[in-house]
Formats: structure tokens, sequence, C-alpha cells
């Protein structure tokens, strides 16, 4: 499991790849939660590309649980992009679906939570 | 009667049993030709019983899990897990509410809406101070997957 961090305008992008299972769930966890902090309404938001992440066991929903609960009790906004059809399912059958804002495609997402960001991000 | 044909058996400690069962029974599904969409969901419910043994059962200490693979008749494999902690059900673990809210849910408790979602079959039974848990597997995944995994 690797994370790979860039700062958009107001959003940091989080690029996970690889498996998130018991055993590296603490890693995702140590990149992750630290940018929870100051995610609080529109001066910093967080999006997670999921894309290449092919494996998410209980371990990994946790974690991704736990930000975007911080994010909401700070009135901050964490949102999902490009999950893959299995990671998608498991979504579904903890209803992180009806809790989490996700999206098909990074640039979809940015498009819907920060245009400066998106501006950035097609600029390449 | 169904044709049962022992194919493997590991016993591990709990200190790496997660991974080690997981890569055992990832492998066995393989050797049994279950497509790769399935041997990953074969790995999600064997890293969630065998991650609840580690955390239930033995509650954070020491002791040994015991994986055993069958094929069945057909495309089926048969895996049990035996351990030697306190008695611990995971099949009577309730169901979460994960109706509510994302301020009211609890981090953790997807691990057993998975499981039952994964699984084709499952029997839990108290032997000789052994917890014993069966599961059936079938070959056809559960979850839609990319066409790759098929």
């Amino acid at each position: 499991m690797e994370c790979k961090i860039q700062t958009l305008a107001n959003v940091v992008l989080i690029e996970v790849e690889g498996r998130i299972d018991h055993g590296t769930a603490p890693a995702f966890g140590s990149a992750l939660l630290p940018h929870v902090d100051g995610c609080t309404g529109e001066t910093k938001k967080l999006l997670l590309d999921l894309g290449a992440v092919n494996y998410m066991s209980s371990a990994g929903l946790r974690v991704v649980m736990i930000a975007a609960k911080g994010c909401r009790k700070q009135s901050g906004k964490m949102v999902l992009a490009a999950l893959q059809p299995t990671i998608q399912e498991i979504f579904k059958i903890g209803r992180f679906d009806m809790v989490l804002d996700t999206f098909a495609t990074v640039r979809e997402a940015l498009a819907a939570i920060s245009p400066a960001a998106l501006a950035l991000y097609d600029k390449g | 009667m169904a044709e049962r044909v022992m194919s493997g058996r590991i016993t591990t400690s709990t200190i790496d049993a997660v991974e080690h069962c997981t890569q055992f029974a990832a492998a066995q599904a393989h050797e049994a030709g279950f497509s790769l969409a399935r041997v990953r969901e074969i790995e999600l419910v064997v890293e969630e019983v065998v991650s609840n043994i580690c955390g239930h059962s033995y509650g954070g200490h020491p002791g040994s899990v015991e994986l055993s693979c069958e094929r069945l008749d057909g495309a089926n494999l048969a895996l049990e897990f035996i351990d030697y902690g306190r008695p611990f059900d995971i099949l009577a673990l309730p169901m979460p509410d994960l109706a509510v809210d994302l301020d009211q849910r609890d981090p953790g408790g997807v691990g057993v809406p998975m499981f039952r979602a994964l699984v084709d079959h499952a029997t839990y039974r108290r032997e000789d101070l052994r917890n014993i848990l069966q599961v059936i597997v079938h070959a056809a995944p559960k979850l839609r997957s990319d066409p790759a995994a098929r």
C-alpha cells in the first residue's frame, strides 16, 4: 500500500495504491489521518483517490470512517473518487455509500468540491 | 454423499495468523480454480474470521489458529477454523446498525455484514474447549468485479 499526497489549492489529494488490509491499514491511517487536522469548511478539503486500490478489508474501511467522522466533526469535507467495482460493492455492504460522497473520477470530485483545485488539476 | 478432498492445513500463531491464514486460503482457492475476484473475497472472509478470533476468542493474548481447507464436490471449498480461546461464535455477533448517520456510526462493525455477504454457508460449534467454525464458499463471486479479475 502506498499513498501519494499533493495539494491542489484548498484540496489535499491522497492517491492510494495497492491493498488495504489488516497489515497495511495502520500505515494507511498514519498517512491519511493527520490530514484530517484543519479540514474545516472551505479552507481545506480531503479527496481520497482509491482508483488503484484493489482490496480493502474492514480494517481499511475503519480508517476511512474515522477520517470521515473527524472531518464531519469539524464541519469539514472528505470525498472519495474512482472506486473499483469491488470496492464499491464493499462500500455498499457497509453502507458507506449512504454516508460518504463518492465520485466516478477525481476530476468529477474536484469539480464538485473546488473549482480552483480543478483548474490546477486540469493544468497538470 | 459429497466427496471431500483434504487439500491443506496450517497452524499459526496469533501474531501473524491473519497474514498466514489469508495467504494460505488464497493459495488454496487459486489452486481450486477460483477466479481472482472470488479469491479476494475469500481473503476478506478469512481476514475477518481470523482477526475476530485473535481479538475476541483470545482477547489479544497469544494463541494458535488452525485453518484447514477441503475441496468438496463441484466448485466448492470448505474452510475450517479452529482456535483454543474462550467461546466465541462469529455467527452470533449482532449486525451493527448501518442505517444511522455518519455522526452515529461506529467506525468498526463492517466485518460482520461483509462476512455474511461473502460466504455461502457457515456453522459454529464448541467442542473440547475449541471453537470450530466451518465456512463453505462456492466458486461464484458474490460481488461485482473488474473484468480482469473474473
